[in-house]
């Protein structure tokens, strides 16, 4: 008896499920053994019955697409439902992504976080993980998530007890509960001033959330209603999902799901390094992008973050025969501010561009994963070693990281010749967001992201850059409706949203102009304040280096106008439109304003009153080519169209002279067109000096430090990475140990 | 399988020109696989615009190219003719640089007023090819900020292992970053 009861353990024993850790464990050990995902070196279904094949993988996308044109339409909240900001997916038992609806394409790649999470701390063991359940997940060290704004519902679809996929909804929140209200916190310091910041947590079953997780959304952040329409939207894709899984599962048995769902991944993981190798050139692309944070006197509560940061952001793509390799050595360290990032949050950010260059013609799934090597070095901004940073931003800097790669992508494709795909990339976005109490005493929270979908696109090496058409985040530019935003924040109403004229790098070619829009502040309540989250807003463009000789896309920058005369201005029919005319017209003294503040870095919360302003600028991009060889008609036709106002600026720019006809019209004057282009010509080597000479010149100042204490910080961390140090210490010839000494901006 | 078609030499040239019509271009943003010739195409367009006769083997900018010298000479070349020397070394430490670190000269590419970054913070630079004054290149960078490398090809893996027509003068250290070759000899002329 003894022996056949130890038989029946044995293989009960036998029958259990592995862990989740087991399974993420082999999956790890096949791949790295063989370079193919989970050992596939031979895709068996696919090539005995592709028609089979195809049609179980028809399904999956199926289901994620179908998710997402229904599920948006259970939120209230407008950046879901009308810009669709969302995305549903499907992943293997370990994370991988199998499929994924349009939307925030990216966060295929992060999935993998929260698994790996939760198998490494034992949630299947205990206390268990069943068909059905519900985990939320908002966290950037645990969950991957690129910004607590940010939140993933992940359902387990298990069958016989064994998880064999997860069903995944995410979308952006319109408000998240932090100190700084909003989805973006600005000036938080470390994660517990990020707002509602969630490890993996179970938060229901069977397909239902528990009582309690309303009391989380209702107590814990300033938009409850939206939140949790937006949290039963991602749970009703990922219910049809779940649903569309087990049927799959029924049709083509257990044996053939197992098998498919690595098959798909290994094929696009192939595609996608054919991809690469077929449209790209080998080497070492470089680039830089810079941010400037201003918290000095603004942190003055949090006496270790009052302090202002110049951060540096480094990158490098280098193709190689497994696909290509990110690195991000020499970017700055971690600090006290909302601008760090977790190794998945800038997954996040970077495979924007990968997804787009590389899976456009295969199935999305985490094949692309594998095919992009990254270094995010320990201790950086992309890698804290300090458990506690505060993820708030990561998406402001982490997205010109992206910028760097994604326009090495460009770079190649130009010298491959397929000039088609080469543009100028950025990422220049931005958003609003606040809080406010109704007069009746009902409070609320809010974002806009009309800025975050849709912004300028690059110059392209053939034709001008596009306005309003990239959102390098998502497939489906749209910046909304506007009284869609009207509905959520009561007090503030648009005066004008459109194109802001000569707001872009110049070139050749020049970039799709950017964005500004005037929110006019009428009958407040008891209280309404904003803060801007911008991805542009830090002072400098948002990547270092022009392309082929044009100007990067200017920053964004945003204008508070408190007590101003705008009733007066009303009754007279006249009343500024954008950033430019609100200037003008102060200019010109017909709008009168008693505090008038230009923002170029973080602003703190701006409270409004009645007839105040608040006007703001972004989405611009960059230039291609040299702008004198701009073709002249082009220039004129700007000038005549009002894309670019300031006739001296561009005459200077282009090289172009042109007169006003008795219309107003623009008349180009060729044959002084062509003499001012040799005149700037010619100022340009007499106001220049030979690169040698400007480096005998600008060394001492390297030697002796000689910067601005923030610039002096900046160098002093990004020098501890080997990488940087070298090409720093060998581009100034300074000695191999040379370092910057590490201070604070206020020493 | 469209990897397998060609692209006309003339549609190279409309591409090159920036004369290329949306219809055209967008079929050419729409293939499946581009077609794998196309690198070819491109040279012989390229060849065929510039005023000398070395061959191109590679264009890194708008008028900027690698092309074979003598054998086992490869250099860097403006459209006019300006050879910055060996590809190996960043090309921009052979231009003329113009810097604009004030308000008042950075708004003069920067428009408008408040989208002109900080100085102190922040300097643009721009590189002009001695001989014609092009701008091949802007930085807009932190003050001491090494000029960048942008990008630095292994044509030898590229011709071989990517195109299949290998180089003749095929070596070990093409793909190596000389430019501190250059700031060495400046370091010598040091004052």
């Amino acid at each position: 008896m003894a022996t056949i009861a130890r038989e029946v353990v044995d293989k009960q024993r036998q029958l259990k499920p592995p862990t989740l850790k087991a399974m993420i464990a082999e999956r790890d050990r096949l791949t790295a053994e063989t370079g193919h995902y989970c050992g596939v070196t031979e895709l068996t279904l696919r090539d005995s019955d592709p028609i089979k094949y195809e049609r179980f993988y028809a399904k999956l996308h199926a289901a994620v697409l179908a998710a997402r044109e229904s599920a948006r339409f259970v939120a209230a909240s407008p950046g879901s439902r009308e810009m669709g900001e969302c995305l549903w997916g499907i992943a293997t038992p370990e994370g991988d992504t199998l499929a994924v609806s349009l939307g925030f394409l990216s966060h295929t790649v992060i999935f993998p976080t929260s698994i790996r999470y939760m198998a490494d701390n034992d949630y299947d063991v205990n206390d268990g993980i069943e068909d059905g359940d519900v985990f939320a997940v908002s966290d950037g060290l645990t969950g991957g998530v690129p910004h607590p704004g940010d939140f993933y519902s992940f359902v387990p679809i298990c069958v016989d007890g064994e998880v064999v996929a997860w069903a995944i909804g995410i979308n952006h929140l319109m408000e998240n509960g932090a100190p700084v209200a909003g989805s973006w916190a600005t000036f938080s310091v470390d994660t517990f001033m990020d707002g509602l910041v969630c490890p993996p947590m179970r938060t229901g079953r069977k397909l239902k959330q528990e009582s309690w997780w309303r009391a989380i959304w209702e107590r814990r952040t300033r938009a409850a209603t939206m939140n949790i329409l937006d949290d039963k939207m991602r749970l009703a894709g990922c219910a049809m999902i779940h649903a569309a899984t087990h049927a799959l599962i029924e049709e083509f048995g257990m044996d053939y799901y197992k098998r498919a769902i690595r098959e798909v991944i290994e094929e696009s993981r192939r595609m996608v390094v054919d991809n690469m190798r077929s449209t790209l050139v080998p080497g070492t692309y470089n680039g830089c992008a810079f941010r400037l944070v201003k918290y000095k006197g603004l942190q003055n509560v949090w006496s270790h973050a009052d302090k202002n940061t110049l951060i540096h952001v480094r990158g490098s793509l280098e193709p190689n025969e497994n696909g290509v390799l990110l690195d991000a050595e020499g970017s700055s360290k971690w600090g006290y501010h909302s601008y760090n990032a977790t190794p998945g949050g800038v997954d996040c950010a970077v495979f924007l561009g990968m997804i787009n260059s590389f899976s456009h013609n295969t199935k999305v799934t985490a094949g692309i994963d594998l095919a992009v090597q990254r270094n995010y070095p320990r201790g950086s901004i992309y890698n804290p070693d300090n458990e506690y940073t505060s993820n708030a931003n990561l998406w402001a800097q982490t997205v010109a990281l992206n910028s760097l790669c994604f326009g090495a992508v460009s770079r190649a494709m130009f010298s491959r010749g397929y000039l088609e795909e080469a543009f100028t990339v950025d990422g220049n976005w931005g958003a609003f967001q606040g809080a406010g109490t109704t007069a009746d005493g009902t409070n609320y929270g809010f974002t806009n992201f009309e800025w975050l979908g849709g912004t300028g696109r690059g110059a392209w090496c053939y034709k001008d850059g596009e306005p309003l058409v990239w959102a390098a985040w998502s497939q489906m530019a749209t910046i909304g409706d506007a009284e869609e935003f009207e509905s959520t924040v009561p007090p503030l109403f648009y005066l004008g949203r459109k194109l802001l004229p000569g707001y872009f790098g110049y070139g050749k070619y020049r970039g799709g102009p950017g964005n500004s829009a005037v929110h006019w502040c009428v009958e407040p309540g008891r209280h309404v304040a904003l803060t801007r989250p911008n991805g542009g807003l830090s002072c400098t463009p948002s990547v270092g280096i022009g392309m082929s000789g044009a100007y990067p896309g200017p920053g964004s920058f945003m204008i508070s106008a408190r007590g101003t005369n705008l009733d007066k201005l009303i009754e007279q029919g006249e009343t500024p439109r954008d950033a430019r005319e609100l200037l003008e017209m102060i200019d010109d003294e017909k709008l009168a304003v008693k505090k008038l503040e230009v923002w170029k870095t973080d602003c703190p919360e701006l409270a409004l009153k009645d007839n105040d302003l608040f006007v703001d600028a972004a989405g611009s991009s960059g230039g291609w080519g040299d702008p004198l060889d701009r073709d002249p008609a082009a220039v004129v036709a700007d000038l005549n169209d009002g894309m670019c106002p300031n006739y001296a600026f561009v005459s200077d720019m282009h090289g172009v002279i042109a007169t006003q006809d008795a219309d107003g019209n623009w008349v180009l004057d060729a044959a002084a067109t062509d003499a001012r282009r040799e005149a700037l010509r010619a100022a340009r080597l007499a106001e220049s000096v030979p690169v040698a000479d400007w480096w005998q010149e600008e060394r001492p100042r390297v030697v002796a430090q000689d910067f601005v204490p923030e610039v002096r910080e900046m160098y002093a961390q990004s020098l501890t990475f080997d990488k940087f140090q070298r090409e720093f210490a060998g581009f100034w010839q300074l000695p191999g140990d040379f370092a910057f000494a590490e201070e604070s901006s206020d020493e | 399988m469209s990897e397998q078609q060609s692209i006309s030499l003339d549609l190279i040239r409309q591409l090159v020109d920036g004369t290329i019509d949306d219809d055209n271009t967008e079929r050419l943003l729409k293939l499946p696989r581009k077609d794998k010739d196309r690198f070819f195409g491109y040279l012989t367009v390229l060849q065929e615009r510039v005023p000398w006769d070395e061959r191109i083997l590679l264009r890194l900018g708008d008028k900027l190219y690698i092309v074979a010298g003598a054998p086992g000479v490869r250099t860097v070349k403006c459209e006019c003719g300006h050879d910055f020397g060996d590809y190996r070394r960043n090309w921009k430490l052979g231009c003329r640089i113009r810097t604009r670190k004030t308000l008042a000269e950075m708004a003069q590419v920067y428009d408008p007023a408040p989208a002109v970054p900080e100085p102190g913070w922040q300097e643009i630079r721009e590189f002009f090819c001695p001989s014609c004054a092009t701008q091949h290149a802007v930085e807009v960078v932190a003050p001491g900020y090494p000029v960048v490398f942008e990008m630095l090809p292994d044509l030898d893996r590229f011709y071989r292992e990517y195109l299949g027509r290998p180089l003749e003068d095929e070596r070990d250290d093409w793909y190596e970053d000389h430019s501190t070759a250059i700031t060495g000899q400046w370091a010598q002329q040091a004052p």
